[in-house]
């Protein structure tokens, strides 16, 4: 394998860990750099994220452990930018964002590539599970080996330039596979736990970080209606930026059947409710696209996941241009959530993916035309 | 060439003479100073020659030397003890002075002491005569560095200790970066309070003191037995004290020819950056500082991918003070002098003892052809 000075994104978890690792046993020029995105000075009490000061402490451990260099890297305005004041906008719009994604495509990787580049690094390194297999025409993105843990859902963003700079070190491997390495090498990240949160938000209080950040006053944290999709009047929220669609919680009780969210409409505040049955979509449109490698042609038959933890449903593309495509589902989806990252695949490769703009039972109009909002990509 | 050590105002190699001192008290005379037994006596015997012989590289008396653990517990003890001791007048302190000071006298502060921050001009100097009308408000301690950390900029000592004597009003400097470097003396400067640290200039670091002038009430910040004059209670590191009175003889000894010759050292490398960075700027060129130090702004390049180049390149050097994560924030220093870059790098480069002309040649060399690299790059 040709020697290549490598920059590899510590976290301080275990992934990264053993990214790092492996790539040093590999005989590479390793450099370890944390990413300090977000600042915790204003939180009460500290965090335990991998993204806070107990991250850059941990990846510093490894990297001292490994002999390689180590860096830290302060992102915290383009990440403020990027991914923060996009999650506080798309919640406002009555979206819920994957704000990884967006951390992904907008900072995390090609600016550590812009960066790396300044320093003689070709290429960067994450402990992403996905993997990458160059073939002549260009690269392919493929799902990782451990169905489990799989994270190329989370990559659809990246520019297909900077792909071909990206190593995933732990991509062949399986979670319990990575614990294990991590274990043999003496690392002291090896039984971190998975991290759960968004690591601008520790404690999981979306609301209360949305209410610092909008004030408490803004329409999307005010009360509002629950209704039915027929309108009837069914009760009152505390306001829509706490309610994701295909969510049961909050909705209050004394239904004949379990109500589900629908549909959330800023304009009129209101949460539209609804049966389980009613939560179905036909077809899914997709905006603000990045391709990985060539996009799907109309007709294609090809798997769309919507979600991270639920199976990609196979589809076949309707109806496809610069902006947006659309989809429609072999079978109904259930809880097909706008904001959310909508990712086209080909068997194990991710072909590239947008954000979901709307799901449901589409008419068949051309795609552009028809989308509710401008595309935001690159904004 | 090997590493290139060009961050001696961060700390210095430790001085063989030093480690020498060191060694015999760190194996044998194992006692501890408070005891009355003869292994007790054997250990104070050798701290207080220790404090003798800082006291003497000061022109301070033996009784005036309070050895702390590091420059910043002295700058602690200096501001805080005295704003506790005292229990009134306003803090003052200058804006480019160390954490140190700042964030004790923003302790002090949250304790109810009104806090004066003094400006600073477009080179990081106090103006000696804005000090009068402070004067006035009866501080309870002023605190004005002797030369600056981060850009050199050496502060009118001498000017502003004559002005607090005279208004009878406590002063203190933090000389740890001065130290050795220019004459510090407090038998000619009237100083009250004087902060130093060892690793500095040659020793251990873990110990620094603090020079108290005779009748200059402190409150202590830590509690416990009487050592250090109840100042600093906690079983005293003689062989730390020993190192350090070696280390400050030979600073004291040695000050004007390495005045003189880290002068020259900084000044040639000066020289060679101006020469051959476009549009590198010299902080605080225009005013006297102190001669290891070498702080310079350059345009259009990333400071954090600048100094993993140069790390990586293995030129040492450093930027603004690093904060607890380790990611680099604007220096407070500069931002006072009104000099920081929108966009651009601002590194500090200090010279020391072990400074060769070969490592500052070499370094003329990497620093312009590295940055001209990264700047094309971001």
């Amino acid at each position: 394998m040709k020697r290549e000075t490598v920059l590899v994104a510590m976290s301080g978890g275990v992934d990264s860990s053993v990214a790092a690792a492996l790539l040093v046993e590999q005989g590479h020029a390793v450099i370890g750099v944390t990413m300090k995105t977000f600042c915790y000075s204003g939180t009460p009490a500290p965090s335990r994220t991998c993204c806070g000061l107990e991250g850059i402490a941990d990846a510093r451990r490894v990297a001292d452990r490994l002999g390689i260099p180590h860096y830290v890297f302060d992102m915290e305005s383009a990440f403020t930018r990027d991914v923060v004041t996009d999650f506080v906008e798309e919640y406002a719009a009555g979206r819920t964002p994957n704000p990884c994604v967006r951390c992904n495509s907008n900072t995390k990787i090609p600016d550590l590539l812009r960066r790396g580049l300044a320093f003689g690094a070709e290429t960067i390194a994450t402990g992403h599970y996905a993997r990458i297999r160059r073939e002549r025409d260009g690269v392919r993105l493929l799902r990782g080996r451990d169905p489990a843990k799989d994270q190329s859902y989370f990559l659809w963003g990246v520019p297909a330039p900077v792909a071909e700079r990206l190593r995933f070190p732990v991509g062949e491997l399986t979670k319990p596979e990575v614990r294990d390495l991590a274990r043999k090498l003496g690392l002291s990240t090896a039984e971190k736990p998975e991290s759960q949160e968004i690591c601008f938000v520790p404690d999981g209080d979306y609301a209360g970080f949305l209410a610092g950040r909008l004030g408490v006053d803004h329409a999307a944290l005010r009360p509002g209606r629950i209704v039915r999709s027929d309108g009837t009047d069914v009760g009152a929220h505390d306001g829509f930026a706490r309610y994701t669609v295909g969510q049961r919680r909050r909705l209050g009780g004394g239904f004949a059947e379990p109500l589900y969210v629908l549909e959330i409409r800023p304009s009129t505040r209101e949460v539209v409710v609804g049966a389980q049955a009613e939560l179905a979509a036909d077809a899914v449109e997709v905006g603000e696209l990045n391709w990985m490698s060539a996009p799907p042609a109309e007709g294609e038959a090809v798997h769309l996941q919507y979600r991270y933890r639920t199976p990609a449903a196979p589809a076949r593309v309707e109806a496809l241009d610069r902006e947006a495509i659309r989809l429609r589902f072999d079978a109904p989806q259930r809880a097909v959530t706008p904001g959310q990252s909508g990712v086209v695949y080909r068997g194990d490769e991710m072909v590239g993916g947008g954000r979901i703009r709307r799901s449901g039972r589409l008419a068949g109009e051309p795609v552009s035309s028809a989308s509710p909002q401008k595309s935001r990509i690159g904004g | 060439m090997n590493a290139i050590y060009l961050d001696h105002a961060a700390t210095t190699p430790l001085r063989a003479e030093v480690r020498e001192a060191m060694i015999p008290l760190l194996d044998g005379r194992f006692g501890n100073p408070s005891s009355s037994h003869r292994f007790g006596r054997e250990a104070r015997a050798a701290l207080e020659e220790a404090r003798e012989r800082a006291a003497d590289a000061l022109g301070a008396s033996r009784h005036e030397i309070v050895f702390t653990c590091a420059g910043t517990e002295a700058d602690n003890l200096a501001v805080l003890g005295r704003w506790r001791a005292r229990g009134d007048g306003p803090v003052v302190c200058s804006a480019v002075e160390h954490k140190a000071v700042l964030k004790a006298a923003a302790r002090a502060h949250a304790e109810g002491a009104p806090l004066i921050v003094l400006g600073v001009d477009g080179e990081g100097r106090v103006d000696p005569a804005a000090l009068d009308d402070v004067l006035r408000g009866g501080p309870s301690v002023v605190s004005v560095l002797w030369g600056n950390n981060e850009v050199g900029t050496l502060q009118p000592v001498q000017e502003i200790a004559e002005r607090c004597t005279g208004a009878g009003v406590i002063f203190h400097s933090d000389a740890v970066q001065a130290f050795g470097k220019v004459r510090v003396r407090v038998d000619e400067t009237p100083c009250d309070l004087l902060s130093l640290s060892a690793h500095k200039f040659g020793g251990p670091k873990g110990i620094g003191l603090l020079f108290v002038r005779d009748g200059v009430a402190l409150e202590p910040l830590s509690h416990g037995g009487g050592q250090e004059h109840g100042l600093r209670p906690g079983t005293e590191s003689v062989a730390m004290a020993a190192g350090l009175a070696t280390a400050i003889e030979i600073a004291a000894a040695a000050q004007e020819s390495e005045c003189s010759r880290l002068g020259a050292l900084r000044d040639r490398l000066e020289r060679a950056l101006v020469l051959a960075v476009p549009g590198l700027v010299v902080n605080a060129g225009g005013a006297p500082r102190l001669p290891h130090i070498l702080n310079v702004s350059i345009p259009a390049v990333d400071q954090e991918a600048l100094l993993v180049a140069l790390d990586l390149e293995g030129v040492a050097v450093s930027v603004a003070s690093a904060c607890q994560s380790g990611a680099a924030e604007p220096s407070h220093v500069l931002t006072a002098m009104g000099r920081i870059l929108e966009h651009g790098a601002a590194i500090r480069l200090s010279v020391g003892w072990t400074s060769t002309e070969s490592e500052i040649d070499h370094a003329a060399a990497v620093i312009p052809a590295i940055a001209g690299r990264v700047g094309a790059r971001t």
